[in-house]
C-alpha cells in the first residue's frame, strides 16, 4: 500500500520476503531479559529500513522466444494451473506451449478462420476460442479436439471469456452482440444487443452475476448475467475509445485500455476513474491490460512502440519497459502464481515471448 | 458483493417467476451456496440443477424408491439422499462422473423419512425413519455409531409412559448443530443435544396436534413449526446450557401464529428468508399454487400472496441468500421466483442520472470557470494517490448472530466434539464441468 508505512511495521513485508531472506537471519529475541519490557520494544524486529527500490521494482528477463505462428498473434494467455500457455492468431491455429521449456505441444486446429481471443477453463481442461468464422470453439485441450462448437453469432466474434466456475461463456462479436452460452451443453443461453460497433472485450466479475464489456462505440457497460439487463454505462474521456476491459480479480474495480494511451482503473459502483497509467503508446490496436498480483502488484500492457510496460499499480510509475519485440505487442498475460509474463506480436515479428522475474540484482 | 448496484428496490421477498425447471421432482432445495438446486423424485433419483446455466449438472441415481429428501453439507460438496428404499445416501458432487461417487451408503430398517447433516461436519448425520425414530448416524472412525433418539422413561408419570411412546415425525439440527430437535405426533417438541444424545428440553406446543414440520431462522433463536392444526407457528426458543442436568420441561407460547382464515388451508412447508425478516408458507390447496409470505418484523403481518398458477404446490425452500424461493408444484416442475427489477434506460447512457422527480439544477461555484489544464491534471493526479486494493475480497456478509457468539463461546465442547475428524468439505472446491455428448446438444 504505502511504501513508506515500512518503517514501523514488519507486517507487509511477508510476500517479498523471498527477494530479501538472506541477509536477516538474525533473531532479535534471546536479548529480551526477564524483566517486563515496555511494550513499545515490540515494533522493533524489522532490520534497518529495507532499501525500497530494487525490492519495489520487477527485474523481468527475457526468458523464452517462440515462433510458429504465421499471420498476427492476437491473443496469449496462460492456463489457470500454470502448466500450458496458449496462443492464438490470424492463421487460425491455437498453440498451446510449455512456458517454462518454450517447446510446442499441440496445435488446434478447425476454425476455418482467424481468431481474435482465447479463454481458459478454471479447471485448465477446456479452451474456449473465438474466430472469425463466426464461431467459438471449445476444445479438449489434453486431446486437441473440438468439444463444442458455439454457433450463433452473426459476425466475427471478438472476445471470449468463461467464468470462475466455468459453466458459463460470454463472447462478444462484432455485430455489437453480447452471447451468454451454457459452455456444458454449448447452448446460447441469452443474446443482449449490448453495443452500436465491434464489442471487443467481454470479461464476467468473480461470481459471475456481472458481465463487464466494452466496443468500439467508446463505451463501457455492466451487465446483469441472469437477467441481461445493462446496469450502468461508463463513458471515456472525448476521443478515447475503450478497447478493452476487465474486472480487477476482487472484482471491485474494472481496469480498460483506450485509445488515448491511457489505461485507467475504475471504481464502476462510483464511475469515478481511480487511475490512469500512461506512457506507453496505443492509438490503433485493440492491446490488453492485465493484472500481475504474484509479486509486486503491477500493471502490465503492451504497446505500439514495439514494448511491453510494467507499471506500479498504486503509483502510477512505470517501473519496466521490457523490449524484445520487433513489432506492436498486441497481447500480454500474466502468469497465475509465478512471476512470469508472457507477450505476442503481430506481423512482421509474430512471436511469443515468456519473461521471467530473477529477482533484485545480487547486490544490494 | 454488488448489492448495491443491481438491487435499487428494497423488496426482500421475491414476486414473479423467473423460470420454471421440468424436473419430475417431488420437491426441491437450494444448496448453501445458492448455485445449486437439488431435486429428490419419486422414481428414486435425485436431480442436480445450476442455476447459473438452468441446465441439470448432476444426476443421484442410486435409490430405487421415491427419495424422500436431500440435503447439502456446509460449502455443498456432500449431498445426501434419503428415500424410502430404507436407504440414504451421501455423494461427492466433487468427484468428476455423473453419477458422482458415493461417500457411504447407510442402511435402515424401514423406509426414511427424512436425514440431514450436522452443519459443521457431513460425517454426522440425523436420520428419521417412517416408523418414528430418530437416530444420529457417526461415520467418524473415533465416534461410529448409531444412537436412536429417545424420551427417558420418567417415574414422575410413569402411568403416561407406560402408553405408547410417541411417534416421531419430524427431525432437524438447528444452525449450529448442537442440538438436533424433533417432532411428535402429540404435539411435543423434543431437543437433544447431538453429542450426548440425551434429552435436553421437552416442549409441549398446545394444539398443535401432529408436527410436520421445523425450520430456523439462520441464527438459530427463531424456530417456525408447521403441525397438523393448519397453523404454522412462530417461537423464540430459550436457551438451552449445555451444563444442565435436568431435562426443561416448558410449555412453548408462540410469538406468532399464521393461518389463513377464510381458506383454513393446511401448510405443506415452511421457510425463512435468510435474514429471517420474512417467512414463506407453502399452502396445501390442492387447485392453486400459493406461497403466503408473512413479515416477521412488522409482527408477523401477511404480507403478500404469490401466485404461481394451476399446477398444487408441495413444497417450498428460500433461497440462502438471495430474495428467491424455489416452490415445486405436483407435476415435478420446480418454479424458481425473484424480484424483478425494471429496466432502466437511463443506465445506458453514460454519466446519466435518473430522478423521479424534477430537480432545480444548481450550478456549481466553478462549474464553467476556465482553468489551466496543468491545474485539472495536478488535481486529478492527486486525487489518483489513494491506494487502491484489487485483490481482498469483502467477506460474504453474514450478519448473523449465532447464539454462541452471544454467549461469547464459539468453541465449546459440543463444536469440538462435532468439528473432531472434518470432512472434506473445504470452500474452493471446485464443480467439474462435464461436457455432454454432442449429439443430444
Amino acid at each position: 500500500m504505502d511504501p513508506l508505512a515500512g518503517l514501523d511495521d514488519s507486517s507487509t513485508d511477508d510476500d517479498n520476503a523471498s527477494q530479501t531472506t538472506e541477509d536477516d537471519p538474525q533473531v532479535p529475541q534471546p536479548q529480551e531479559p526477564p524483566q517486563p519490557p515496555p511494550p513499545v520494544a515490540q515494533s522493533a524486529p524489522p532490520p534497518v529500513a529495507v532499501p525500497s527500490n530494487p525490492r519495489d521494482r520487477p527485474h523481468y528477463e527475457l526468458k523464452h522466444t517462440m515462433r510458429g505462428h504465421t499471420s498476427s498473434i492476437s491473443a496469449v494467455k496462460f492456463s489457470p494451473d500454470g502448466t500450458l500457455l496458449a496462443s492464438c492468431s490470424n492463421d487460425r491455429v491455437v498453440k498451446i506451449w510449455s512456458p517454462f521449456t518454450g517447446e510446442l505441444i499441440r496445435n488446434l486446429n478447425g476454425h476455418t478462420k482467424g481468431l481474435s481471443d482465447i479463454s481458459w477453463s478454471t479447471d485448465s481442461v477446456y479452451l474456449a476460442s473465438a474466430s472469425d468464422d463466426h464461431t467459438v470453439r471449445i476444445w479438449d485441450v489434453e486431446s486437441g479436439l473440438t468439444t463444442r462448437t458455439l454457433k450463433g453469432h452473426t459476425s466475427y466474434v471478438f472476445c471470449v471469456n468463461y467464468n470462475m466456475t466455468s459453466n458459463l461463456l460470454v463472447s462478444g462479436g462484432c455485430d455489437g452482440d453480447l452471447r451468454i452460452w451454457n459452455a456444458q451443453k454449448g447452448k446460447c443461453m441469452k443474446t443482449i444487443h449490448a453495443h452500436l460497433d465491434y464489442v471487443t472485450a467481454a470479461h464476467f466479475n468473480r461470481d459471475a452475476t456481472l458481465i463487464v464489456s466494452c466496443s468500439l462505440d467508446g463505451l463501457i457497460r455492466i451487465w446483469n448475467t441472469t437477467s441481461g439487463q445493462c446496469l450502468k454505462t461508463l463513458a471515456e474521456g472525448h476521443d478515447a475509445i475503450c478497447q478493452h476491459v476487465q474486472f480487477s480479480p476482487n472484482s471491485k474495480y474494472i481496469l480498460s485500455t483506450a485509445h488515448d494511451s491511457a489505461i485507467r482503473l475504475w471504481d464502476y459502483q462510483t464511475s469515478r476513474c481511480l487511475k490512469t497509467y500512461q506512457g506507453h503508446t496505443n492509438q490503433k490496436y485493440c492491446i490488453a491490460a492485465c493484472f500481475s498480483v504474484t509479486g509486486g502488484k503491477w500493471i502490465v500492457s503492451g504497446s505500439e512502440d514495439n514494448r511491453v510496460y510494467l507499471w506500479n499499480l498504486q503509483s502510477k510509475e512505470v517501473v519496466q519497459v521490457l523490449e524484445g519485440h520487433t513489432d506492436v505487442v498486441v497481447a500480454v498475460a500474466t502468469h497465475p502464481t509465478q512471476n512470469m509474463i508472457a507477450s505476442a506480436s503481430m506481423e512482421s515479428d509474430l512471436t511469443v515471448r515468456v519473461w521471467a522475474d530473477r529477482g533484485p540484482p545480487a547486490e544490494s | 458483493m454488488n448489492a448495491n448496484l443491481p438491487n435499487p428496490f428494497n423488496i426482500t421477498y421475491p414476486t414473479a417467476v423467473q423460470t420454471s425447471l421440468h424436473s419430475q421432482a417431488s420437491f426441491a432445495r437450494f444448496d448453501p451456496t445458492g448455485r445449486f438446486v437439488a431435486a429428490g423424485l419419486p422414481n428414486g433419483s435425485a436431480r442436480i440443477w445450476d442455476l447459473g446455466t438452468k441446465s441439470t449438472v448432476r444426476w443421484l441415481d442410486g435409490h430405487v424408491k421415491g427419495v424422500t429428501s436431500v440435503d447439502w453439507s456446509k460449502h455443498s460438496r456432500y449431498v445426501l439422499t434419503s428415500s424410502k428404499d430404507w436407504n440414504v445416501i451421501v455423494w461427492d458432487i466433487a468427484s468428476d462422473t455423473d453419477p458422482p461417487r458415493r461417500v457411504t451408503t447407510v442402511r435402515f430398517d424401514a423406509p426414511v423419512t427424512s436425514a440431514a447433516f450436522h452443519p459443521r461436519n457431513s460425517q454426522i448425520l440425523l436420520v428419521l425413519l417412517s416408523i418414528g425414530e430418530a437416530y444420529i448416524v457417526d461415520l467418524r472412525k473415533e465416534h461410529r455409531g448409531r444412537f436412536e433418539l429417545f424420551e427417558p422413561a420418567d417415574d414422575a408419570m410413569d402411568a403416561e409412559s407406560s402408553r405408547h411412546r410417541a411417534a416421531m415425525t419430524v427431525a432437524r439440527f438447528d444452525p449450529s448443530g448442537r442440538h438436533a430437535f424433533v417432532g411428535t405426533s402429540n404435539g411435543y417438541v423434543l431437543v437433544f443435544n447431538t453429542r450426548t444424545k440425551s434429552l435436553v428440553a421437552r416442549h409441549k406446543i398446545n394444539g398443535a396436534g401432529i408436527m410436520k414440520g421445523l425450520d430456523f431462522a439462520k441464527g438459530g433463536r427463531r424456530l417456525a413449526t408447521n403441525s397438523s392444526d393448519r397453523t404454522l407457528r412462530q417461537f423464540n426458543l430459550p436457551f438451552y446450557s449445555s451444563s444442565q442436568t435436568t431435562i426443561l420441561e416448558s410449555e412453548l407460547e408462540p410469538t406468532y401464529r399464521f393461518t389463513d382464515p377464510i381458506n383454513k388451508v393446511a401448510w405443506h412447508t415452511m421457510s425463512y428468508s435468510p435474514d429471517g425478516e420474512w417467512l414463506a408458507g407453502g399452502a396445501a390447496d390442492n387447485a392453486a399454487h400459493k406461497i403466503y409470505v408473512w413479515d416477521i418484523v412488522n409482527e408477523g403481518q401477511f404480507a403478500a400472496t404469490l401466485d404461481g398458477g394451476r399446477e398444487p404446490l408441495i413444497h417450498v425452500h428460500w433461497h440462502p441468500n438471495k430474495p428467491t424461493i424455489a416452490s415445486t408444484t405436483n407435476q415435478g416442475n420446480i418454479l424458481i421466483w425473484h424480484c424483478p427489477t425494471p429496466e432502466r434506460w437511463g443506465a445506458f447512457a453514460g454519466g446519466f442520472e435518473e430522478v423521479d422527480e424534477n430537480v432545480e439544477y444548481e450550478e456549481r461555484e466553478d462549474e464553467f470557470d476556465i482553468e489551466d489544464e496543468s491545474v485539472v491534471l495536478a488535481r486529478q493526479q492527486a486525487t489518483e494517490d489513494e491506494p487502491v486494493d484489487i485483490l481482498s475480497r469483502t467477506p460474504q456478509s453474514s450478519p448473523t448472530i449465532t447464539r454462541a457468539t452471544l454467549n461469547g463461546t464459539d468453541e465449546d465442547e459440543d463444536n469440538h466434539w462435532a468439528s473432531e475428524e472434518p470432512d472434506e468439505d473445504y470452500a474452493g472446491w471446485k464443480m467439474k464441468v462435464l461436457m455432454e455428448d454432442e449429439e443430444d446438444a
